[in-house]
């Protein structure tokens, strides 16, 4: 039981995160019908801006995410003007996806030259004290409980922001109706380039809250993309909803598994719910129309 | 106020537009007929600047306005509201109508513009709450009109607004076409269904094969044999 809740716990708080990976990897594709195969090194250099900010450079924690998160949305935007816009207009999706992936090695390359070669691991400073409380029984790190507040409140505004302000409600419509948007007058390229945008800042988000809980390195962009993938393919790959459950969900399924089953699990976990997914709910828990192009 | 000249469309290797010219004179309607594949929409299109011609003027209120983007004919006063209506159908009624307003900033008089279109669509204030794709056919073209007339258009582009509705709710829409007239709007209509041109038009042209093949006064032209053979008989 112990166990089990210890599990539970920290599914919760990674899941969290996940979550927030997810939530760019479906804006992004709702959008542009596209996945961002460059979305882990999103969260990766997000991560080491954090790094640089924050232990190289002894800025404060908070203002430390927030030039991160600034300095990703830079990086969406240079995603869709390298990858995503030149290419789309001449309507090929894979030479999109050949050009994200590439990208992604580019930017890992540079990562490594500028923090450190495939092996070395970088330490965050925790935020709070490392000891653990007692929630009625159940221990949970006090780390994981700020990182799960936070990602909340990312969240909420994320939603907020599609919910209330006038650019969310053109990427909305720009998402539900390309042609239409066109049409009552929206420069759908900005709209791509700034969705592009927002989604790489909630994954840099992630990335700065993840970074005290575990360790930095050039290749953990991958294995967050992953794990956001998952998430997203699990929730329908179009539902925001679905991408905060499956973000959840995929946490505690890789624990669980990773404590039942065998450690190594935790690595694998993702994949295996991709699979499952695809070949028994195509369109995920809370997808509409389905995956089309992938 | 619209003057096309020599109007000129290629899709790739197809030439679907071929030296086509007309006008819309201010505060007239003017009907645009032709059989499928014609090439209505694709005049619609390159007026709303989704297409680029490859040659030929698109003079507006004094201006050649071809070749312009989609946002910059808005700007100018050129809205269309397209064929299958296109609403935005996840959002809600009212959202569909904000988003008219997009290339506009003056949050203020975009609200009030929202009441008076729910006057004159009360069906729409009814359920403004509520997903635009959830709604009947009458109601999204409703929506897709209001939502062109948030954008405070001076020429008002339709693409077969009847098409698809039941008889009575055509009806609605020629009374919709004629209260927007009498309130000084100049609208071009592009139809299949000769009875709406006929009702709300005063100047028609007939497309054949991506050209004009005939123009004159609507009733005259709608009421001439050889006119309406060519026209129906695709
Ligand atoms: N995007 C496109 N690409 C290639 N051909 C097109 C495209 N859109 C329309 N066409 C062709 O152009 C011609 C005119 O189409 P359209 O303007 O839609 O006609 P209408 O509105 O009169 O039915 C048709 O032959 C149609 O097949
Ligand atoms: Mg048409």
């Amino acid at each position: 039981m112990e166990m089990f809740s210890y599990l539970l716990a920290t599914g919760i708080s990674t899941g969290a995160l996940y979550a927030l990976v997810a939530l760019g990897i479906v804006v992004i594709y709702k959008a542009t019908e596209v996945v961002n195969f460059a979305h882990g090194e999103m969260f990766m250099l997000g991560g080491f801006l954090a790094y640089t900010f924050h232990v190289m450079l002894g800025w404060p924690y908070v203002l430390s995410l927030i030039l991160a998160v600034l300095a990703a949305f830079g990086l969406g935007i240079l995603v869709d003007r390298i990858a995503f816009r030149p290419l789309m207009q001449r309507q090929s999706l894979v030479s999109v996806l050949l050009a994200m992936v590439g990208l992604s090695f580019v930017l890992k390359g540079v990562a490594r030259h500028l923090w450190g070669g495939k092996g070395d691991y970088i330490p965050f400073p925790p935020l709070v004290s490392p000891e653990p409380i007692m929630f009625g029984g159940i221990m949970v790190m006090s780390q994981q409980l700020v990182v799960l507040g936070a990602a909340a409140v990312v969240m909420i505004v994320f939603a907020l922001f599609f919910k209330l302000t006038r650019a969310g409600r053109f990427m909305q419509a720009t998402a539900d109706n390309p042609k239409a948007a066109k049409l009552v007058g929206l420069r759908i390229d900005r709209v791509y380039m700034y969705t592009f945008g927002v989604g790489s800042a909630v994954a840099a988000a992630a990335a700065v809250l993840m970074a005290p809980l575990t360790l930095l390195y050039p290749d953990i962009g991958f294995m967050l993309f992953i794990k956001g993938f998952a998430a997203a393919v699990l929730g329908g790959l179009t539902s925001i909803v679905g991408a905060v459950v499956g973000g959840f969900l995929i946490g505690i399924i890789e624990q669980l598994s990773a404590g039942y089953i065998h450690t190594s699990m935790q690595e694998v976990a993702a994949f295996i719910v991709i699979m499952v997914v695809m070949v028994l709910i195509p369109t995920g828990l809370f997808g509409r129309r389905g995956m089309r192009r992938v | 106020m619209l003057e096309v000249n020599g109007l000129n469309v290629w899709y790739g290797v197809t030439e679907v537009l071929r030296d086509v010219s007309f006008r819309v004179p201010e505060n007239k309607i003017v009907a645009l007929l032709g059989g499928n594949g014609s090439g209505k929409t694709t005049i619609l299109n390159s007026l709303s600047g989704m297409v680029a011609p490859r040659a030929g003027t698109i003079m507006f209120d004094g201006t050649d306005v071809a070749g312009w983007a989609p946002d910059r004919m808005v700007k100018r006063g050129i809205v269309q509201v397209p064929q299958g209506r296109e609403v935005f159908a996840a959002m809600t009624v009212r959202e569909n109508l904000e988003l008219g307003a997009a290339t506009r900033r003056d949050m203020a008089a975009i609200r009030t513009d929202i009441e008076e279109l729910y006057e004159l669509f009360p069906r729409l204030r009814e359920r403004r709450g509520q997903r635009a794709g959830a709604l009947s056919g009458g109601e999204q073209q409703q929506v897709a009109i209001g939502r062109a007339l948030m954008a405070r258009p001076k020429l008002l582009l339709m693409d077969e607004p009847s098409v698809g509705l039941a008889p009575l709710v055509v009806d609605m829409v020629i009374d919709t076409i004629k209260t927007l007239h009498a309130r000084g709007l100049t609208i071009l209509i592009v139809e299949q269904n000769v009875g709406v041109a006929a009702a709300v038009a005063e100047d028609a042209y007939v497309l054949k094969d991506g050209e004009i093949a005939y123009s004159g006064a609507a009733p005259a032209l709608i009421n001439d044999p050889e006119v309406l053979s060519s026209y129906l008989g695709r």
